[in-house]
């Protein structure tokens, strides 16, 4: 196949997956391509490179349909050929390249696959992945822009899949390519959560009707962070998961990085939005603060975490909760989202969520919270995860675990405030206040 | 190519190296020594730093006459820094943190420790009798230099045990390959493929212009020389894409540029001469050396690097300047007789500045705004010192200072125990500078050149741009253009003690706005008439240019 270069730019630049809206492309070819299947339609798979004005570079996976000779860019919104990456797994197909070879795998002793999928429908692009749902079962997750090196998706659902962790959809294959160019995950199939409530909707939806029945459920969600930490430090035998303690200045560059993000988001603060009135000036006060707060000792054990952890990430299905999308923070590199680090960063981002769902209702929905809801809610999920979670993975003692955490909550509002000051003016207040809340509190003992 | 990397044939020409020595850098098993597994512990720190390859000094075994340069056996890693396994769990952690390594490879010679050289010696007859250069008189070569004269009186040592001399470039107990063998030429590529198949990403090629010999000739930069180290990148490229090899060759501009072929021997060498000029120009606070050894540097292929740096584990090494420029260094830089070692200064960076915090910088600066990639040499991002009273170069090899617990938090082991003491002096100790305490004060040098180093790399242009003077009627600015697509980039630097105002002819850039890269502030644009800047005293300034919005 061969493509104009033009149509290539012109086609990957308009996708809502294309994450470099703002850059400038200069050129555009194809790394590689393989045919997943050759019967008409034919149906292709492959690798573009677009080359931005600087020079850096992205690589994204396309897949394409070629009808009586013409070429649809966008195949995968053809349900039958979304149907034939799963039977690739099902079969578990190796097809060549020119610079390396796609590799299509079922997880063993997943019975999902045996069927014969009838439906298939678009859910919808996130920031970087498309997403297939097949028969209201599986669900097909096509990563576009390509990292060298394993999806943590992939490498955490296969590792709780394999080590029984049942609060999850269950990993049943992957795709994943390794050539010249780079060694890059795909795509990966899961169980579909069928009639599941979206945990965010859900909290929303509570807040506004029936306040206490939400918090009601967050003992349990705590419970299940804690067990999904425990699996995740289970297996000393792989080094990707095994825990580590952490470095003696590992403490030192967390501080490092977060003050260095604190500075850089005081600098563009405009003085003049109400909204950020409460925290105006105060950059240094935020600075002492987190100081303050890092003379903790040791930080506990390391392990690898869900990395971007918040009620978006949730569901509610079967009464019971299930966590979803263990990819990282699409903006991060693939080496840090890889990285061991403490398990408080997980609850801290659930415990910022919180505070983000009372203050969503009254801005979409229309009625305030019930006073203390945000306390309450964060003093359930803490007591169902201090309860369930291996100690060894905490800084020792309530005092040290309780100020790291806080410095978690402070790195987290703060890239809450940059993004909100970014995107959502009308929302900068919610970071604004938990940053305010942290340099105002008393210092935990 | 690790899984870890995407395809990329130039990433050495945007990298920041980072130079190691293994030994001084964390111990992890609390024998007193670093070692492989302490590296790995500390492979976060260097993540956080921005550092993008690491290269480490002689890993060998050895018996450690010249720091590991002296290497025994090249297929092995030295006992205390552990295992050939422990070296590929390094590269392997390295990888994954998206950083890669490169090491110090001598091809030139071994250690007289050497099974080759202990049979070449033994049994002139036999299969490795040629494998070293030997000779029945000590008068061939005359007319190659001596190169570690404090201590070798002749490059001829008589070897009592095969009654005949051994060739020899540096110390005595380090004989020279004898690269007219194709065995040995053969075995070298061997050596180089061993380690590629383990996974690294490149060497440094320790002492290159000196594999052959030839009468009448200094024995440096010869033919043959360049012949086989085309043969070398031949087989680098044809199976290890992706790798890269450094050329150490202490040389003129003009000699080291052989050392690139045509794109085809070496991607990478040290600017060796373009370092001591850095020193004299901010003592003298005077460009001119600059400006001049920047022109007389020639262009090289586009798919080769100049290495750059301030300091590394050796001397501060005085050979490419003349006798004139050399008397002035010493007279500057080494006012203590110690402080001299065979052509050089032995003494780190800081301590060379006097610890000034704006010549650090202000050498940082230029450092990373000249066409190259720059070398950082451990212990130099937080300001470590020196200990001039150690023999050699162990002055600037001790312990790297994490904390200001005990043994600088460098070991657990006995204070005696240790390979050599950190520094407790009162300005330079341990207890006074060291990563941890550095990491948390947001005013620390360390703190910022962590910022610094982002900056450079947010910017290709440094690594891969055009390089243009900018003369002005100050000479004591340094100032010039880097371009690179839609990437223009204005430095300017004031090597002078004292506040200075310099006009710059900008009048091709009329229209523009620079933006000063560091807190993104707009300055007034440029028009016909030169520029004017106002610099603080070593201060520098790094610009955008920007079209007016």
């Amino acid at each position: 196949m061969s493509f104009d270069e033009q149509a290539l730019i012109d086609h990957v630049t308009k996708q809502r997956w294309y994450g470099a809206k703002s850059r400038e492309v200069a050129h555009a070819q194809l790394v590689d391509s393989v045919v997943v299947r050759t019967a008409e339609p034919q149906f292709a798979l492959a690798l573009a490179e677009m080359r931005y004005d600087t020079g850096a570079h992205d690589v994204y996976q396309l897949l394409w349909a070629l009808r009586d000779d013409a070429i649809e860019i966008d195949g995968l919104t053809d349900p039958a050929l979304a149907r034939e990456l799963v039977s690739a797994m099902r079969s578990g197909l190796t097809l060549q390249g020119a610079e390396g070879i796609v590799e299509f795998r079922p997880l063993e002793g997943f019975a999902g696959l045996g069927r014969e999928l009838k439906e298939a429908r678009d859910v919808g692009a996130e920031q970087s992945n498309t997403s297939i749902v097949f028969d209201d079962e599986l669900i097909l997750k096509v990563f576009r822009r390509l990292e060298p090196g394993v999806n943590p998706e992939l490498e955490v659902l296969r590792f709780l899949t394999e080590h029984g962790f049942g609060n999850i959809a269950a990993l049943g294959g992957w795709y994943s390519y390794t050539g010249g160019p780079l060694a890059a995950t795909l795509g990966i199939l899961q169980e579909y959560v069928r009639g599941g409530l979206d945990g965010w909707e859900l909290a929303l939806d509570e807040l506004a009707d029936d306040p206490d029945r939400f918090l009601g459920r967050l003992r349990r969600l705590g419970e299940v962070t804690g067990e999904m930490h425990r699996v995740l430090a289970s297996d000393p035998s792989d080094p990707a998961f095994a825990p580590e303690t952490p470095s003696v200045e590992s403490l030192g560059l967390l501080t490092a990085t977060v003050d260095e993000e604190i500075a850089r988001v005081f600098l563009s603060l405009p003085d003049e939005a109400e909204s950020v009135a409460p925290i105006a000036g105060r950059g240094e006060e935020v600075r002492d603060q987190l100081r303050q707060l890092t003379h903790t000792g040791a930080a506990g054990q390391f392990i690898r975490v869900h990395g971007d952890y918040h009620l978006g990430q949730t569901m509610w299905a079967d009464d019971d909760w299930v966590i979803l999308d263990f990819e990282g923070e699409p903006a991060r590199s693939l080496a840090e989202r890889r990285r061991k680090r403490s398990v408080l960063r997980d609850v801290a981002g659930m415990l910022r969520s919180f505070a983000y769902a009372a203050s969503a209702v009254s801005l979409l929905r229309d009625t305030d919270p019930p006073e203390g809801w945000e306390d309450e809610a964060r003093a359930r999920f803490l007591e169902g995860y201090f309860e369930t979670v291996d100690p060894a993975l905490l800084p020792a003692g309530p005092a040290a675990t309780e100020r790291l955490l806080a410095v978690f909550e402070l790195e987290k509002a703060v890239y809450e405030l940059q993004y909100e000051l970014d995107n959502r003016p009308a929302w900068v207040s919610i970071p604004v206040r938990g940053i305010q809340r942290l340099i105002e509190e008393p210092m935990p003992a | 190519m690790s899984e870890w990397f995407e395809r990329d044939p130039l990433w050495f020409k945007r990298a920041v190296f980072y130079e190691v020595h293994i030994r001084g850098f964390y111990d992890g098993n609390d024998d007193g020594a670093g070692d492989f597994r302490g590296l790995i512990e500390k492979l976060d720190y260097l993540q956080w730093l921005g550092v993008d390859c690491i290269w480490l000094l002689p890993m060998y075994p050895s018996p450690l006459r010249d720091g590991g340069y002296d290497i025994a056996d090249f297929y092995g890693i030295h006992p205390d820094y552990g295992t050939v396994d422990d070296f590929k769990e390094f590269v392997e952690q390295a990888h994954q943190r998206g950083i890669r390594v490169i090491a110090d490879l001598v091809m030139n010679h071994t250690s007289s420790d050497h099974p080759w050289f202990q049979e070449s010696r033994a049994d002139p007859k036999g299969p490795r009798g040629d494998w070293y250069v030997w000779s029945d008189s000590d008068t061939p070569y005359k007319d190659a230099r001596i190169i570690f004269v404090d201590t070798e009186p002749s490059n001829w040592t008589l070897d009592p045990v095969r009654g005949q001399y051994y060739w020899h470039r540096f110390f005595s107990h380090q004989p020279d390959l004898n690269f007219e063998s194709l065995e040995v030429q053969e075995a070298m590529l061997n050596v180089l493929r061993f380690w590629l198949d383990l996974g690294i990403d490149g060497f440094r090629l320790d002492a290159v212009p000196y594999l052959f010999e030839e009468e009448g000739t200094n024995g440096e930069n010869l033919p043959p020389t360049h012949e086989y180290l085309r043969r070398v990148r031949a087989e680098v490229d044809a199976r290890y894409p992706d790798r890269v090899l450094l050329a150490e060759a202490n040389q003129w501009p003009a000699d080291v540029v052989q050392y690139f072929g045509d794109g085809d021997e070496c991607q990478m060498a040290f600017h060796f001469p373009v370092m001591p000029r850095m020193f004299m120009a901010v003592r003298r606070e005077d460009a001119t050396p600059m400006y001049e050894i920047l022109a007389s540097t020639p262009d090289i292929p586009d798919n080769c690097q100049w290495g750059l740096f301030l300091r590394n584990h050796d001397e501060l090494t005085l050979e490419m300047v003349t006798d004139e420029e050399r008397d002035y260094m010493y007279t500057e830089y080494a006012k203590d007789p110690r402080m001299k070692l065979n052509l050089g200064i032995r003494r780190r960076l800081a301590p060379l500045l006097d610890g000034g915090r704006d010549e650090i910088e202000l050498m940082h600066a230029i450092l990373f705004s000249l066409p190259g990639s720059p070398v950082l040499y451990y212990g130099d991002e937080i300001g470590m010192g020196d200990n001039v009273y150690l023999g050699d170069r162990d002055g600037v090899r001790t312990p790297m200072q994490w904390t200001g617990d005990r043994n600088a938090g460098f070991s657990r082991a006995d204070w005696a125990q240790l390979y050599l003491q950190p520094l407790m002096d009162p300005v330079y100790g341990y207890q006074a500078v060291n990563v941890e305490a550095q990491l948390r004060s947001p005013a620390s040098f360390l703190r910022w050149l962590h910022r610094f180093i982002a900056l450079r790399k947010e910017h290709p242009v440094f690594g891969l741009g055009t390089y243009e003077p900018l003369k002005s009627d100050n000479p004591r600015i340094f100032a010039h253009m880097r371009r690179w697509e839609e990437d223009v980039i204005l430095c300017v630097h004031n090597l002078a003690r004292s506040a200075q105002p310099v006009q710059l002819d900008l009048s091709k850039y009329d229209g523009m706005v620079p933006e000063e890269m560091f807190g993104r502030t707009s300055f007034p644009p440029i028009g016909e008439l030169p520029y004017l800047l106002t610099l603080a005293p070593r201060g520098f300034f790094w610009f955008r240019l920007r079209q007016p919005t």
